[in-house]
């Protein structure tokens, strides 16, 4: 329960820097923030007992844990990462034209 | 087992890894590989079409493929069933030609063009193909991050804005899906699509509304349904006409597709009737319809127009589908297949005639009608199937639509369909009066003068007409679709073949 509550927690806090930050690079943090919410939700829920899941005769498979969350974890890691360097490459040539990283010269989020 | 398809993903994703490095010994062999891997991808799809032609009749056609030869539901499944098939089809024809249209059109920087283009290329080939929830999330965050770059291609402010806003709007979506796949995998310890789809239904009705509206609201960002449609019109503008022709002819049909295979076939469409979600997404998707056409009324810049057009369509699309009677589904696709053709069709004329004119502005667009006229009577032709006039193929696609929504009784969605295809008439005359209007061309500035160096003229107007002429007779033929797409309906309502395909091999 209380990770479903940290899990939530955080990943408004994550959400209420992309809503309320005026600052496209908080904002990408913000991203990040709501992306490490996820992952800390999968690791914590899926944890059962904190064996390596490596079958050697004296080991219980219903005390081992699972090795597919953190592989997926691991993948969505690797996007997660990938996606904030290429944010971040995009609001340095932005500040090239303009010299401001405020997300309201671009119109803000919710206009068009 | 059927090899054709992993070779469907590889051939795109090895292109796009060699390219950099062909491009720096000349480049002529990066042409040389660009039009062979095309070729050799186009030929793939067809190979399965012709090799199983008599399965397609039958409509019991289906391939599959096991990643590592581990047997579902342990491991990824590859497989293709005639919805899939119907959506490779349509992004290989459509690829082929725009690739083609990209070598006149381009010009510069056409390495790492091209390396993006073969990834969004084997991206969506992926989606498609894929039978494994969290593999499909992973196809979804590649289109994203290799279709940004190109809505940032020409590296200016309004480019450069474009994409920030896409990035933001696409992985917050993607973070939506992403909670759905850790929301099924902890309920159900499993990602394969079939064996989802078959185990369902013992879950709470509680916790599949939840696992729903988190896909829903994941897939409508990405797709730019209503609520979430602030950043299309100018992602979709921003870019070369090439990339815009790929991002709104085609991309968002690939969020299509992952709407139906999702909603249909893994989570079941009951659970969006018990929770009614579907009156919802059907009130949504058509709110979406009638703003995307005001917003396109009130629009001047010939690009965007054409970019809120595509909110429109897709509102109509959505909606459509969501009545979830066999005529319904069938429009739905029959429109899928229009309005690729269609939108693909504007953009790539539009690309041309913009070479003419200082700016994308209504006012710039004067005389360009003297210009070329066969091209420009190919974007009035291809503007009239927009409309829903009678020999194009947007009249037939409408038509069933409007047929639907009669059938089901709900003859205040249909007239707001017509209402839009009003507006959309009032739109498109306007750009055309305008290019008719008799004004000589001033000279081009100098950046477009060095642009038009590199331009090859034919073979753009070539695509050009092709494309125009395509929505021409398609729409006296579009009878010969038919066969497929029902083919496809009958897959998208019946789940448990699906399921059966899969997990019996």
């Amino acid at each position: 329960m209380i990770n479903n509550l940290v899990f939530v927690i955080v990943f408004l806090l994550g959400f209420y820097a992309i809503l309320v930050k005026k600052n496209l690079i908080k904002m990408v943090i913000g991203l990040n923030i709501m992306e490490g919410a996820i992952f800390y939700w999968f690791i914590s829920i899926t944890d059962r007992g904190g064996m390596i899941p490596i079958v050697n005769g004296t080991q219980v498979a219903s005390q081992m844990n699972d090795p597919v969350p953190q592989a997926l974890i691991l993948t969505g890691i690797v996007i997660g990462a990938s996606t904030s360097a290429f944010l971040l490459t995009l609001i340095i040539e932005l500040n090239k034209f303009t010299n401001s990283t405020n997300p309201d010269q671009i119109g803000g989020m919710i206009e068009d | 087992m059927s090899i054709a398809l992993i070779l469907l993903i590889i051939v795109p994703l090895a292109t796009a890894i060699l390219i950099p490095f062909v491009d720096v010994f000349s480049n002529t062999a990066r042409k040389l590989l660009v039009g062979f891997s095309t070729l050799v991808e186009f030929s793939l799809g067809m190979f399965i079409i012709v090799s199983n032609f008599r399965k397609i009749m039958d409509n019991t056609f289906y391939l599959t493929y096991y990643l590592g030869e581990w047997i579902p539901p342990i491991g990824i499944t590859l497989s293709m069933d005639m919805l899939s098939l119907f959506f490779s089809t349509l992004i290989s024809f459509s690829l082929l030609f725009l690739v083609i249209y990209s070598i006149g059109f381009i010009g510069h920087h056409e390495g790492k063009y091209y390396v993006l283009l073969f990834l969004i290329w084997a991206a969506m080939h992926g989606i498609v193909l894929t039978g494994d929830i969290f593999n499909l999330d992973v196809f979804l965050e590649l289109l994203l991050i290799t279709s940004a770059p190109l809505v940032a291609f020409k590296r200016n402010r309004n480019g450069t804005e474009a994409a920030i806003k896409y990035m933001f709007y696409g992985t917050i979506g993607g973070l939506f899906i992403f909670i759905g796949v850790v929301l099924v995998y902890y309920n159900l310890g499993t990602l394969n699509f079939a064996d989802i789809s078959q185990n369902f239904n013992t879950l709470s009705l509680f916790v599949r509304k939840i696992i729903a509206s988190f896909f829903l609201i994941g897939i409508f960002i990405k797709m730019g349904i209503f609520p979430f449609h602030f950043w299309l019109s100018k992602a979709h503008s921003a870019c070369p006409s090439s990339i815009s022709a790929l991002l709104s002819g085609v991309i968002v049909k690939v969020y299509v597709y992952v709407f139906i295979r999702l909603f249909w076939n893994v989570i079941g469409f009951d659970v969006l009737v018990e929770t009614g979600l579907d009156h919802i997404i059907l009130v949504v998707a058509l709110i979406s319809s009638i703003i995307g056409h005001i917003m396109a009324l009130y629009e001047n810049d010939i690009k965007r127009t054409l970019a809120y057009s595509t909110i429109a369509n897709l509102g109509m699309i959505i909606a459509v589908l969501t009545l979830n009677t066999k005529l319904a589904l069938l429009a739905g696709l029959l429109h899928v297949l229009a309005h690729l053709l269609m939108k693909v069709s504007l953009f790539t004329a539009t690309g041309y005639i913009l070479q003419f004119t200082p700016g994308h502005k209504r006012e710039d667009l004067k005389g360009v009608a003297y210009k070329n006229m066969l091209v420009f009577v190919g974007f009035i032709i291809v503007a009239g199937g927009m409309i829903g006039l009678p020999p194009m193929i947007g009249f037939a696609s409408k038509w069933y639509v409007l047929k639907a929504f009669m059938t089901d009784g709900l003859s205040l969605a249909a007239v707001i369909i017509i209402i839009g295809s009003i507006f959309a008439f009032v739109y498109y005359i306007k750009y055309i009066i305008t290019g008719f209007k008799k004004m000589t061309l001033g000279p081009p500035d100098k950046f477009r003068l060095i642009l038009t160096v590199f331009y090859r003229e034919r073979v753009v107007t070539d695509i050009a007409l092709f494309f125009a002429i395509a929505v021409l007779i398609s729409g006296i033929f579009f009878k010969v679709v038919f066969g497929p797409i029902e083919g496809a309906v009958e897959v998208i309502q019946n789940p448990s073949f699906y399921i059966d395909y899969i997990l019996s091999g």
